[in-house]
């Protein structure tokens, strides 16, 4: 199918158009966080920065408890992607390679899982947490989030097929235990699938909020999430350091963006489209 | 004996936290769902379906599921379009890799800082789009975005879009992508123009695409929350909550968990039925053509 070159330049026009939509919320962000209080008082805030100042980051760095989110928030990916790859891989390899009686129930459950609405369910899942004594630690968030889902099973498994049985047997035939199998043959040949699965589940650590907001509320436990919304409710109106407090937020995902896309566009399509 | 100790050791733990953290509390919601529990005391009153007959009587819930109603109607509408962007994107235009980059972005940033950010563009005084609006002579579309309680749910519904369209870009287009090349080239050879190749080789070759974005929207519109909650808190009044908005609010703020427990149980029913509607209504359109 190919577009006719008469309508070629339009079509530049609309995505230059969307490329605009796109941008201009971001340019605007940037250009408000280097903005002097006095700069954004005085000028459009269409305008570039009179002169770039670094003081609004600083200090929302500073008083928006910054450190603290980049610190949390990258034990919880690091951990949680950790945990959430062995898992997922691990339910995966046994739901291929055996069979048992209990096989269709379990995947049954993944499937119920699916329809479990996010938010709301957290009115009784936050008695759950308390009971557990993981109320107010970052052990809530991690169990929540290291748990695997039938997407991820189901990515695994499109791999798993793949790798012939007969790996199996002939480690099986050289004396390797299942555990062996799995650790030294089946998880090295998951890593290509395990890294776009990684990433797309650290994206969505890296941006939830609620359910840090509602199990973690001692300052010392803020991520990147929490620490922005308790800088914004604090200083509403001081626009300059919002924006920067902002731009801060948004820099990790970029920063992963830019470098790691291919991974994450792999991630993001891997469960709609059969290989 | 060896398999079936690597079966249950294996699994123990991804089942363990599956019914932990999402089958159990979702059995607790049915059963929180049917008392007057309110969160803290010890003990509670079973009241039968006193719940479910307060949700439906409850003119507030009806209004914050209308506005979910409106998320998935203008995402709905806006399939169409992206599903065109996406056979832009896919006929190798020059700069194409660009653009997709460009389209997907906004889903990968951090919700909370997306919202804030467009709290700050619809801000009435000297905001950004206001100003926007004045530098290209359209002062009369001047508003106030997000106090209006007319205009406020669009408003949202607008950061709803710029977050998520370009997922859905993206998904179409690796559907397209992975329709083979000779299909098209078999129906030129057969005399096909670009629209009997449209409806008989694109569209049937992203339908499993189209399945999964209809659920997700079912999904995300039926559950919309990070945006409305941090931007006007629902608000003002209660013009731009929404169905889970409305049931946290319920709980944590005016602890009422009977309540809140038994939207819960609708939500998911909705979820559910919503769907599975569409799936037939989809498959069978399918079938038919």
């Amino acid at each position: 199918m190919n577009v006719r070159t008469r309508s070629l330049p339009l079509l530049y026009l609309l995505f230059a158009a969307i490329t605009a939509v796109v941008l201009f919320p971001i340019a605007i962000n940037v250009m408000t966080a280097f903005k002097t209080p006095g700069d954004l008082m005085s000028s459009s805030p269409l305008s570039l920065p009179k002169q770039w100042s670094f003081g609004n980051l600083k200090t929302a760095f500073e008083k928006g408890n910054m450190l603290v989110g980049f610190r949390n928030t990258g034990i919880l990916v690091f951990v949680s992607v950790f945990l959430n790859t062995i898992l997922g891989a691990m339910t995966a390899y046994v739901l291929n390679r055996f069979n048992f009686r209990l096989k269709k129930l379990v995947m049954g459950m993944f499937i119920v899982a699916m329809v479990v609405p996010f938010y709301t369910t957290e009115v009784a899942r936050f008695q759950i947490i308390k009971g557990l004594g993981l109320y107010d630690s970052l052990g809530a968030p991690l169990l929540i989030y290291a748990g695997t889902d039938l997407l991820q099973i189901f990515i695994f498994l499109q791999f798993i097929e793949k790798i012939s049985a007969q790996l199996d047997e002939s480690a099986m035939i050289d004396g390797a235990s299942y555990v062996g199998i799995f650790t030294r043959i089946i998880f090295p040949l998951l890593l290509p699938a395990s890294a776009t699965l990684g990433i797309i589940k650290a994206v969505d650590i890296m941006n939830d909020m609620y359910i840090p907001y509602l199990y973690m509320p001692s300052k010392s436990l803020h991520t990147l999430s929490t620490s922005l919304m308790t800088f914004v409710g604090q200083r509403a109106s001081s626009f300059e350091q919002l924006s920067a407090a902002i731009l801060i937020v948004l820099i990790p995902t970029l920063l992963l963006y830019l470098f790691l896309q291919r991974y994450v566009f792999s991630g993001i399509t891997a469960g709609a489209v059969k290989e | 004996m060896q398999k079936r100790l690597v079966v249950v050791s294996f699994l123990f733990i991804p089942v363990a936290l599956l019914l932990l953290f999402l089958l159990y509390p979702s059995l607790r919601l049915l059963q929180f769902s049917l008392t007057d529990w309110n969160g803290m005391s010890k003990s509670f009153n079973y009241v039968g379906f006193d719940n479910y007959v307060e949700a439906f009587r409850n003119p507030d819930v009806w209004k914050a599921l209308s506005n979910n109603f409106l998320y998935f109607g203008i995402h709905a509408a806006f399939i169409p379009l992206e599903v065109m962007l996406a056979v832009f994107l896919n006929n190798k235009m020059r700069a194409s890799r660009f653009f997709r980059s460009i389209v997907f972005m906004p889903y990968i940033l951090n919700g909370v800082a997306v919202a804030y950010l467009f709290s700050f563009l619809y801000n009435p005084i000297n905001g950004p789009i206001n100003a926007l609006l004045e530098a290209v002579g359209l002062e009369s579309w001047i508003r106030n975005w997000l106090s209006d309680k007319s205009i406020v749910n669009y408003s949202l519904v607008v950061v709803s879009l710029w977050r998520f369209s370009g997922l859905h870009v993206v998904l179409f287009l690796a559907g397209l992508q992975s329709i083979p090349n000779d299909l098209y080239e078999a129906a030129t050879i057969d005399g096909a123009g670009p629209l009997k190749k449209f409806v008989h080789i694109t569209l049937p070759g992203i339908s499993r695409v189209m399945e999964i974005v209809l659920f997700l929207n079912v999904r995300g519109a039926l559950q919309v929350f990070d945006i409305p909650f941090l931007m006007t808190q629902g608000g003002p009044g209660l013009a731009s909550t929404t169905f889970t908005v409305y049931t946290i609010q319920t709980a944590f703020k005016y602890n009422n968990y009977g309540l809140a427990s038994s939207l819960a149980v609708i939500l998911m029913l909705m979820i559910i039925v919503f769907s599975y509607l569409q799936g037939r209504l989809f498959k069978g359109k399918g079938e038919s053509s």
